[in-house]
Order: structure tokens, then C-alpha cells, then sequence
């Protein structure tokens, strides 16, 4: 319920950071919207908390070598109110709009939450569609992380110890690129109870992520054959709702059982469908 | 009646402390060193603490004591020692005496230390091992050890039956069988419970208590711990709601005195929000409904058999189905009650306990017979209209109902709405309408109250009552300065406390009609007191009247027939020296003229739903609540307080939960994340309006309450636009998304 | 500005707390610049109610789920418990103590009581704090945008029509009706 007792580091670049990682135990806090609620419910028992809340070299967003760059430590508000994401990523602003509550976007930041990889987060839906990648550094320097091999389970992911997020880095979208997400909230927390975020290239080719249907988010690569280089007409898009969220094992809880999540997977493809058609 | 302050929409008097964050509760009052206290819960639901390891907490620098059944000193031995104003018949429990684990979450050690930080830190390094044995938690699992509860608790009746249901159903033209089902739900004020204990010298205590009744948390604490009623108390002037779970003392009362005694210190303990889930809570009802009747709609036959959970140690017993026999009008009505004890802490008094669940299933009952017969619902109801409480064969003291039916239906546009399910669509979204009716006590108890005038003929009025949130404050300033015809902000209303007169524990709606009678009375008495001062003293101008021939107004008493004649209380008090005039005033209820007639409230419920069928989702848009309960004291809090029940009545029908994992038998859902409450995007459109009811036989006020009537009935109305709506029928609360599909 | 340091009060908990040592944090609340000693445990919500004694931000779930604990930090809105003290080192953080003046409260505190926008009041300071950070955040124009953005703060009593009441008629000219 509560956080117990550890050791408290403010860093200033990111390598003092990486160096302050010098064991499993100590975990990194940027905006602790994910990792204060794990300290009080004791998932996570740190002997240090290293705050990188306040290094300026992991906030805020540019473009820069065909790549939109989001620092980690960048907080779901600044994404909401940045210009380049709104006019070529709309579909995070959007939904960044939507996370949680105010209080939350305020102060809550997209690397926290990748690191945290939930498995009703948001974020790890857009990644994945995005194509993005997941800029990591460590002792060893730096090295990119595919979205698509970043989350491996349900609160686990690809990031080795002593390393840490610096970065999220996504292909600029071609001209005509279109992008939805669309969530059926959990109605208390708002999570996403299911997720759904696409992204269409000018030539067709559709990248499907889901959130909040299995242990952890996942590209759907029936449903994304199922469009793939097809006009969205209904037909296509009913048999892409059909090949959706087949063979992955689906989350059931108190809130939604199995069949129910499967369900308004195949719902919220085509809605998402339709929005890019 | 020509008033000046009741009866109008005055604004909050403790409003100005509660909007900038001065209104202290109880866990914000400290003094000096206060230890603070971070209670351990079993994690188990049934067995026995087979160790406790407190090695590694307690070389935590900063850690006092850790206390548990091992350690703490022998207590009182009677179980009447442990009961309470608002304490079910059984075995009250002893918290922290025992090894047995009677419920998920018992409490099973409490740590002390000088930071808040400490004890939480130091509460998980305590090592707490136990025997686990196989707990029963799941009443529809366990409906055929249903049996009779044992004892009785005060208030309660007994459901009586009469005529014979079987014959007269069996010759029902049209008949109706189903049942209905709600889970646990928790109380869940934002506050949670809390206790400050201030230790003072010579073993004093002062204690900042969440409670309903301060005499009650006063009572409890002397009786286990055998102490002088002096030398406790209880002060509780803000209470961050309640709901009931405030009646009872719990157990953060127990454990912060506990180690107040002991270690001799100051003590403050909160619960953790998922503790508030560890208290009592609505309990899981089955209930089974049979009505019958003729092909004109008649009532020939009423049976309502209710099964309910409870603890292992009480029997939990609520009103739930008696309202089937008062409701309407029916000669062969049955009903029966039956509790399933199971391996969970009692359940509790909660808004509206047993009515906001048994009228929930009477009137999705009586929705579904309508449908049976093809009359409208609000017809069918007007139809079997009950002039007389059918169970005790009395008149009612007032019953606007008809008016409300007739009110609310016109105010919501009810006689627009095409009778046939699966009518009527907007967008992709279907529409239904649907309504129920609601019904509560009008309950007085005994009060007292004291009253002061100073020289400057400000009056400070006292009761030991409480506000959760009610408006008591406000209401009896209002009924003070009526009263006494003085400005509001000459008046002073205050509660909480065990030097104030005797009031017992805030619940039931009687709050308003019990002190405000007793507020009424003394305040009488005073004008009685202030006007024979005035007529003594030199060259009054009222030395022939009579207090019939004068007015108290804006603080003078003027000649009736020639209001500049007057003189100001300050004056009176200050001619006649006097410093202070007090006077003290207990108000018991006319029980002799109450026998004779029913008394309640009464409400008829309009909603509107929209519902989503792509994904399930319901939207409450519209709710009408016409609402009889008797006079009105201040329509502006009153309304808030019906908005409120309605609020809860949504989120009984659609939102709130308590979901057992009865591998464990633990709640699952315990915190603000995962047990659904409404948010302020859930709530949009609720019209109040009230029916005002003249009743000189309720109480010398002419009041009911309000504080339960606005949950009682909502529900039903709510699953009944469902079925309006969708033409499908559920009759499990919480209707969530996925028993629509 | 004036400072005001907590340094030796009984609530110091550097004595006292062998989880190593406290670290010093400076920030300024409702005006007044305080400097505190207080381990990195310690939320901001915490540090405000027991080390502070200001008591009008409230704990109502301490997992950023209620929004009892909302201030404005620097300007935005956050959930105070959700927020370690340490970290907001030089950060200017307004509580419900610091909206009113002394002798005058808030238009907004003004429309919640005209409103009848709270029963028990418990959480009523988030409430506040919150739809002044709604407001200043520029958007909030109709009743629904309203009830949207306000949903972060709980209030178990249901006055959430009345809050929504009382935020319309402080947007719309902040007077009484």
C-alpha cells in the first residue's frame, strides 16, 4: 500500500543517471505517475529512486533525419499541445487527451509509461502502430529497441538493467499518412479495456495495434493482411474485424470477460477502420 | 406559513470553512508528538495467525510498539461491553484479541511509530504467517443454508404476512415470477475513517473521531476499556461522509485508543482506501418476487422471500422486504426473511438499508407485471395506490405519492413515451424510459439541545448530532433564528461533541425532524425566558402583554399591533444584566399520537436511458425525482441531498460492485480504480421536485427527512428504461456492459 | 515573499528516520517559500497535511484515483499523493488555503457555496483547485466539455451537477445569480 523506505538521486544528464543504476533495485522516476502507485501497492520495493524528471535533454519533441523524436521524459500534456504531433501524429494527441484524467496528463510521461508497459496503457498501442522505435542508453551507449520488440509481457519489456528510455523515435509519416485510435475506457480508471491504434500509409500498407486485449500490446498481422494495399470498403473491413485478435490469449476480468474483449476488439478495428477509410 | 429562514434556500452556513480548506476532519487535529498508527490486514479470509515476526519492523528506528493478539492487555469480558448504538444482534467482534481469522482484511496488528512514513514503512517488514482453512463468501453458492436471523435490532420489524398468497396467486389472472440480484457495495465516503486520540494528563483523552454519533464512538471506548465517561471526549465536527459506515465505532477507533492507553501518547490512524473495503458493507441479496393479479390489473398477490448474507459472528438484519407489504394495496401478501451466514466482517447500514435493495426488486416486479398486462407502468401503480400502510392497517400521517406520480410524470413528459420496448432510437442509440417508486421511514427519536443567549443577544445553540454532509448545521441555525427571530449570522449551531446534550447517531433521516424539534423547543423556551426579562425591566413597554401580543423579528421583540414599539434581545439582556441566558430542552416524540398512523416518505422516480447496443453502454440522460417528505427546511440543501441519493441510485444500477474472488474470499476490485463510482461525465440531467406535504402529526415540524428517500426506488427505475429501451430484461445489478449484448 | 523554514518542529523527521538520511526540498506554497527536511519517501500530499499542517488538501485514495489531493503545481493541476515532495524541488505550488484572501474568498469558492456544490465537503478543495486549473488550461466552454475534464475529482455525495453549475457561473462573469 505504501512506499517503503529508499534512497533518493536527482539526476541532471542521463549518463549520471545510467551510472546511479547500479543494481536491479533501483528503479528511474520521471513523471511516477506508474511507478508511485506500484511503490504503494509494493510491486516494486527499490533500495533508490533516481529522479530524471528534470534533465533537459530528455523533454520535449523535434524532428530531425525523417525521425519525430519525443523525449522520455516528455510529459502526455506537452505531447497533447505540440504542434508537430498534431498535425502529423494526430493520433497521439488525441489520444494522449484521453488518458486518465487531467491531473494524470499533467504530470505523467509517455517513457514512465513505456517502461511501466501496462497492459490497458494507451501508449504502447501507438508505438506500435507507429512504427516507432524505443531509444534506450546504457553503460554501453546508446541502441534502438523496435516497438514490436519492445513489449514482451504483461508488465515486462525489452529494456536491459541499467538501462534506461531516452527516447521515442517514429518515421515521419509520408504525406496522406492517416492515423485513429479508439479506446473503450474501463469506466472507472480509464485505462483502455481495449485499445485499438491504426496507422495507413498513402500505399495502403496498415499497421493494426491493439492495447488492453492480451498480456501485453500486439500488432495484429491477419487483420493488417486482411487491408493491407485494399480500399477500406465494408466489406474489407468486416473481414478484418473477423481475422482481428484471433489466436492471442485475451485478458479476462470482473470488468470484461474474454469473449466480451473480443468482441469490442473486433468493434473498435472497425471503427478505427472507418475513421482512416 | 409565513417564515423568514426554514423553508428557504439558505446557503450553507459551514460552506465558507469547507471551500477554503479550514473545515478540519479527524485525521487533521494534532498536537505536540502524535504517534501515528498503520493498521496490518489478514490477508487471509478464513483461518488462523499461526506467527507474527516483528524483528525487522521494530529495528526500524522510530518504531514504538507493534501491537496484536500476542501482546495487547486483557480487555473487557461481556459482549455487551463491545456492542453499539447501531450494532446488529450476535458476537461483536474483538479486534485484535484473537488468532481466529474471521474475514479477508481482519485487522491483525497495528504499528506505532513517530512518522507516518515509519510505521508504513515499518508495517511492511511485520511477518505474518497463517493456517489457512476454506472460506465460504459466496451467498448464491450458499442459498440453501439460508435460515431465520436470531434477536432483533431496534427499529427493525419483523416482515408480518397476511392473507394467503398461494391461493390467491394460483387464481391471479395474470402472474409474474423472478429474481433479483444485487452484490456487496461499500460505503466509501472520501474520507476514510479516521481517529485522532489526544492523550492528556491524568489519562484524559480527546478524541477527533469520524463518526455519526460521538456518544456512540464515547460509549464503545468506555465500555471495552473500562474507563470514566469524563475522561473521554469525543469531538467529530466535519465528517468527510459516511453513508453509514460511520455509524458503527470501527476498528481505527479501537486500535488508536488502544494505543493511546498503553503507550501513553497521542495517536492518529487512518484507513488506506483499500481498508475501507475490510468494513461493513450493503450485503448480496437473492431475492425471489411473485405477484399476482387480475386482468385489470388488480393486486391479488404479493410474495417477497429475500435472502441475504451476513457475518458469522451477527445477524445483519435490514428491512428489505416490508416494503412489499405497505406499498400497495393487496390482501394476500407473504413475505419472508432469511440470512446466510458466511466467512465475511457483518455487513452495515448503508443509504437507505434494506429499502434501496427490497424496492429495487418490488418495483422491477411491478414493471414487468405492467408489461404482462399491457398497462403503463405509472397506471398500474395508480391502480393498486395504497391509501392505508397495509401491514399495520393504519392511516398515513401525509402521503403526497399521487401527487408525486402525477408531478413527476408530467415534469419528465412520461405520457409522451410509446409503451412498446425497442421503440424508440436516436442516432444508433436506443431510448427507453422507465419508473419505479420509493419509500422510507419518518422516524423521530429523542434529543436534547441547549441554548445560550449572550449579552449581545447572539445565541450559540448545542447538540451532540453530527453533519455528514447533510446540512444540520444549517438547517438548525435556520430553525434557531426562526425561531427566535434573529438574523442567521446571529445564530451559531454546533455538534459533534460529548459536552454537547445527547443526541444519538446520525442516520434513518431523522436527523432533521429529531434535533430540529429539540432546536425548536429550546429555543422556545428561550423566547419564553428573554420575554420575561423584557417585561421587568424599567419602563418596559411590555409589562401588560403577553408573549402572544408581541414579535420576535430581526433580534427585537416589537408590540404586535405597533412594531416600532420594541427593544432589541441585546438590549434586554444588557438592561436587565444579564450575561448569559441558557436553557436546556429534550424533545421526545409524540409516541402516543405517532402510534396511530403510518409514517413516511414517499417518491416516484422518471429516468431515461440511452443504451449503445454496438458496445453495451447505458446512459442514464435524464432523471425525475418527485419527492413527498413532508415540509422542506431548506430546499436548496434538501435538493442536494435527493441528488445525491439519485446519484447513488445510477450507480447502483449501472456502477457499483463489491467483486468477491471467492478462491480467496477477498473483494478484488478495492480501490477508487477498480469499484466503479460516477464520475462527473456519468451525471448530466436530474430535475428534483418536491411535494410538500402538511403533516401536524409527524412532529412538531412537520418534517421527514430526506436523507435516504432520493436512492430508494432509482435502480428499479433505471433497469426498467433498460428493458424499455433494449426489450431485454436483466435483473443483476450491476447491469453492465456485457449482460446486454 | 516570505520564507518560512521547517526545520526543528517535532514533524522533522530527520532524527528520527534510519531509512538514511532526509534531504532538503524548497518550495513555495501559496506564496511562502518553505524549506523542509523530509526523507524521499514522502509525497507532496503528505508533506503538505502532516509536515506543513495544511490540512486542506485531503487524502482521499492516495493512488492519484479521487483527486482529493489535486493542487496546482506550478500552475497545473496534479494529484499531490502521485508526486514525491523531493522531487519538486523550486517548484510554486498552490493549495486550497492559498485561493481566497483573507478577508475574501474566490469568486469560484463563492459560486460553490451559492451552488451548493459539495455536502461534506471532504472533496471539495480538490474540486476547487481543480477547475481553477481546468480553467486557466483554456478550454471547459460548455457543460459537457465541464463534466469531462472535472471527472478526475470524485465526489461521493453527487453534487457533481452543482459543481458544474457553480464553474458555469464563475466562467460566465463570476457573480452571483
Amino acid at each position: 500500500m505504501i512506499p517503503t523506505a529508499f534512497d533518493y538521486q536527482k539526476a541532471s544528464t542521463v549518463d549520471e543517471a545510467i551510472a546511479a543504476l547500479t543494481d536491479g533495485d533501483v528503479k528511474i522516476l520521471a513523471g511516477g505517475h506508474s511507478l508511485l502507485p506500484a511503490l504503494k501497492l509494493r510491486l516494486n520495493q527499490p533500495s533508490k529512486l533516481v529522479n530524471i524528471a528534470g534533465i533537459e535533454e530528455l523533454k520535449g519533441i523535434k524532428e530531425e533525419d525523417g525521425e519525430i523524436v519525443i523525449g522520455a521524459a516528455t510529459t502526455y500534456h506537452d505531447i497533447v499541445k505540440n504542434d508537430i504531433i498534431k498535425s502529423k501524429l494526430s493520433f497521439f494527441s488525441d489520444s494522449a487527451s484521453r488518458i486518465g484524467d487531467v491531473q494524470v496528463r499533467n504530470h505523467g510521461t509517455i517513457g514512465g509509461s513505456l517502461a511501466h508497459a501496462d497492459p490497458s496503457a494507451d501508449w504502447t498501442a501507438l508505438v506500435l502502430a507507429a512504427d516507432a522505435a524505443i531509444e534506450v542508453k546504457g553503460k554501453n551507449g546508446k541502441r534502438r529497441i523496435k516497438a514490436t520488440e519492445f513489449f514482451t509481457g504483461l508488465f515486462s519489456t525489452a529494456l536491459e538493467e541499467g538501462e534506461i528510455i531516452t527516447a521515442v523515435r517514429i518515421p515521419s509519416p509520408a504525406e496522406g499518412t492517416k492515423t485513429a485510435y479508439q479506446k473503450f475506457p474501463q469506466p472507472a480508471s480509464r485505462f483502455a479495456m481495449v485499445g485499438c491504434a491504426v496507422l495507413r500509409k498513402p500505399d495502403g500498407v496498415t499497421n493494426i495495434a491493439f492495447t488492453g486485449v492480451s498480456d501485453n500490446a500486439f500488432r495484429d498481422a491477419a487483420a493488417e493482411q486482411a487491408v493491407a494495399g485494399k480500399p477500406l470498403d465494408d466489406a474489407t473491413i468486416e473481414a478484418a474485424a473477423n481475422a482481428a485478435a484471433e489466436g492471442v490469449s485475451i485478458l479476462s476480468d470482473h470488468y470484461a470477460a474474454a469473449d466480451y474483449r473480443k468482441h469490442l476488439a473486433k468493434v473498435y478495428l472497425k471503427k478505427v477502420l472507418h475513421a482512416v477509410a | 406559513m409565513q417564515t423568514t429562514f426554514t423553508g428557504k434556500p439558505v446557503n450553507r452556513v459551514d460552506g465558507p470553512v469547507k471551500v477554503t480548506g479550514r473545515a478540519q476532519y479527524a485525521a487533521e487535529f494534532s498536537t505536540g508528538q502524535t504517534l501515528h498508527g498503520v493498521i496490518i490486514s489478514s490477508t487471509v479470509a478464513r483461518g488462523r495467525i499461526t506467527g507474527i515476526d516483528e524483528s525487522a519492523a521494530m529495528q526500524v528506528k522510530g518504531v514504538v510498539t507493534i501491537f496484536s493478539h500476542k501482546n495487547i492487555p486483557t480487555l473487557a469480558w461481556l459482549n455487551f461491553s463491545y456492542w453499539d448504538l447501531a450494532a446488529p444482534p450476535g458476537k461483536h467482534f474483538r479486534y485484535f484479541q484473537t488468532d481466529e481469522i474471521y474475514f479477508s482484511q481482519q485487522p491483525v496488528a497495528i504499528v506505532i511509530a513517530e512518522t507516518f512514513e515509519i510505521a508504513r514503512h515499518a508495517a511492511a517488514l511485520v511477518h505474518i504467517t497463517y493456517e489457512t482453512l476454506p472460506a465460504e463468501t459466496d451467498v448464491y453458492a450458499s442459498l440453501h443454508k439460508a435460515r431465520k436471523p436470531k434477536g432483533s435490532r431496534i427499529g427493525i420489524k419483523k416482515p408480518k404476512s397476511r392473507g394467503n398468497f398461494s391461493k390467491a396467486f394460483a387464481a391471479s389472472a395474470v402472474t409474474v415470477k423472478a429474481e433479483y440480484r444485487h452484490g456487496a457495495e461499500h460505503h466509501n465516503p472520501m474520507e476514510t475513517m479516521a481517529s485522532t486520540v489526544i492523550y492528556q494528563d491524568g489519562g484524559k483523552l480527546v478524541i477527533y473521531d469520524k463518526t455519526q454519533g460521538v456518544f456512540n464512538s464515547q460509549q464503545y471506548i468506555r465500555g471495552i476499556f473500562n474507563l470514566k465517561f469524563k475522561n473521554i471526549k469525543v469531538v467529530s465536527p466535519y465528517v468527510g461522509g459516511a453513508f453509514g459506515v460511520a455509524l458503527r465505532p470501527q476498528y481505527q477507533l479501537f486500535a488508536a485508543v488502544l494505543a493511546a492507553l498503553q503507550l501513553k501518547r497521542s495517536v492518529k490512524i487512518s484507513l488506506t482506501r483499500q481498508q475501507m473495503f475490510s468494513l461493513g458493507h450493503r450485503p448480496a441479496i437473492v431475492q425471489q418476487l411473485a405477484l399476482g393479479a387480475s386482468a385489470d390489473g388488480l393486486l391479488q398477490a404479493i410474495s417477497h422471500t429475500a435472502i441475504q448474507e451476513t457475518s458469522r459472528f451477527e445477524d445483519y438484519v435490514q428491512a428489505v422486504v416490508n416494503w412489499s407489504g405497505m406499498l400497495y394495496n393487496c390482501a394476500h401478501v407473504q413475505m419472508d426473511y432469511k440470512l446466510v451466514p458466511l466467512d465475511i466482517n457483518s455487513p452495515a447500514d448503508m443509504r437507505a438499508p434494506g429499502a434501496a435493495s427490497g424496492v429495487f426488486a418490488l418495483e422491477c416486479a411491478m414493471d414487468e407485471l405492467a408489461y404482462q398486462l399491457s398497462i403503463d407502468p405509472l397506471q398500474l401503480r395508480l391502480i393498486n395506490y395504497a391509501e392505508k400502510d397495509g401491514v399495520s392497517g393504519k392511516a398515513y400521517s401525509s402521503k403526497a405519492l399521487k401527487a408525486c406520480y402525477l408531478q413527476g410524470a408530467d415534469k419528465f413528459g412520461w405520457q409522451q413515451r410509446n409503451p412498446l420496448p425497442r421503440s424508440v432510437k436516436k442516432g444508433n442509440k436506443l431510448v427507453g424510459m422507465g419508473m419505479a417508486t420509493g419509500i422510507w421511514d419518518a422516524l423521530s427519536i429523542p434529543v436534547r439541545a441547549k441554548a445560550v443567549l449572550n449579552a449581545q443577544g447572539k445565541l450559540t445553540v448545542t447538540s451532540a448530532t453530527a453533519d455528514i454532509g447533510t446540512g444540520t448545521y444549517t438547517i438548525m441555525s435556520q430553525i434557531a433564528a426562526e425561531t427566535l427571530g434573529l438574523p442567521l449570522d446571529d445564530v451559531t449551531f454546533q455538534l459533534g461533541d460529548t459536552d454537547f446534550p445527547l443526541a444519538f447517531v446520525q442516520g434513518g433521516s431523522y436527523t432533521a425532524a429529531s434535533v430540529g424539534a429539540a432546536v425548536q423547543k429550546v429555543c422556545l423556551e428561550i423566547k419564553q425566558d428573554v420575554f420575561k426579562l423584557a417585561k421587568r425591566i424599567k419602563n418596559s413597554p411590555f409589562k401588560q402583554c403577553s408573549l402572544n401580543d408581541v414579535v420576535f423579528s430581526d433580534g427585537y421583540i416589537q408590540l404586535a399591533g405597533n412594531r416600532s414599539t420594541s427593544l432589541s434581545l441585546a438590549s434586554v439582556m444588557q438592561q436587565s444584566k444579564t450575561d448569559r441566558l441558557k436553557n436546556t430542552a429534550t424533545a421526545l416524540p409524540n409516541a402516543l399520537q405517532q402510534m396511530r398512523y403510518a409514517l413516511n416518505t414517499h417518491s416516484a422516480v422518471f429516468v431515461e436511458v440511452e443504451v449503445d447496443e454496438d458496445f453495451g453502454t447505458i446512459k442514464v440522460t435524464r432523471v425525475v425525482s418527485a419527492v413527498a417528505a413532508g415540509r422542506i427546511l431548506n430546499p436548496k440543501t434538501a435538493r442536494s441531498q435527493v441528488m445525491g441519493g439519485v446519484v447513488w441510485g445510477i450507480s447502483m444500477a449501472l456502477q457499483e460492485e463489491s467483486v468477491t474472488d471467492h478462491h480467496y474470499g477477498r473483494y478484488i476490485n478495492h480501490s477508487f480504480a477498480e469499484y466503479h463510482i460516477p464520475v462527473n461525465a456519468d451525471i448530466s440531467n436530474i430535475e428534483i421536485i418536491f411535494v410538500e406535504e402538511q403533516d401536524d402529526i409527524v412532529n412538531p415540524l412537520g418534517v421527514k427527512g430526506v436523507g435516504e428517500i432520493g436512492v430508494v426506488g432509482v435502480a428499479a427505475a433505471v433497469v426498467n428504461a433498460i428493458y424499455h429501451a433494449t426489450g431485454k430484461r436483466i435483473r443483476q445489478l450491476p447491469v453492465t456492459l456485457d449482460k446486454l449484448l | 515573499m516570505s520564507q518560512h523554514t521547517i526545520g526543528n518542529s517535532n514533524y522533522n523527521s530527520q532524527q528520527l528516520y534510519d531509512a538514511d538520511e532526509t534531504i532538503p526540498v524548497g518550495f513555495t506554497v501559496n506564496g511562502t517559500h518553505h524549506t523542509l527536511q523530509l526523507t524521499a519517501a514522502t509525497t507532496l500530499l503528505d508533506a503538505l497535511r502532516e509536515y506543513m499542517h495544511l490540512t486542506g488538501t485531503k487524502k482521499g485514495c492516495d493512488h492519484g484515483q479521487c483527486g482529493a489531493c489535486t493542487v496546482l503545481l506550478n500552475g497545473k493541476r496534479v494529484n499531490a499523493c502521485l508526486i514525491l515532495a523531493v522531487t519538486k524541488d523550486g517548484a510554486d505550488i498552490t493549495t486550497i488555503e492559498g485561493i481566497a484572501t483573507a478577508d475574501m474568498l474566490h469568486p469560484l469558492q463563492a459560486a460553490f457555496i451559492e451552488h451548493d456544490a459539495f455536502q461534506c465537503g471532504y472533496c471539495t478543495p480538490g474540486q476547487i483547485c481543480s477547475a481553477l486549473g481546468m480553467l486557466q488550461e483554456g478550454r471547459a466552454n460548455t457543460a459537457e466539455e465541464i463534466r469531462e475534464l472535472m471527472s478526475g475529482n470524485l465526489c461521493r455525495c453527487g453534487a457533481y451537477t452543482n459543481i458544474v453549475d457553480a464553474i458555469l457561473q464563475y466562467k460566465n462573469g463570476g457573480g452571483r445569480d
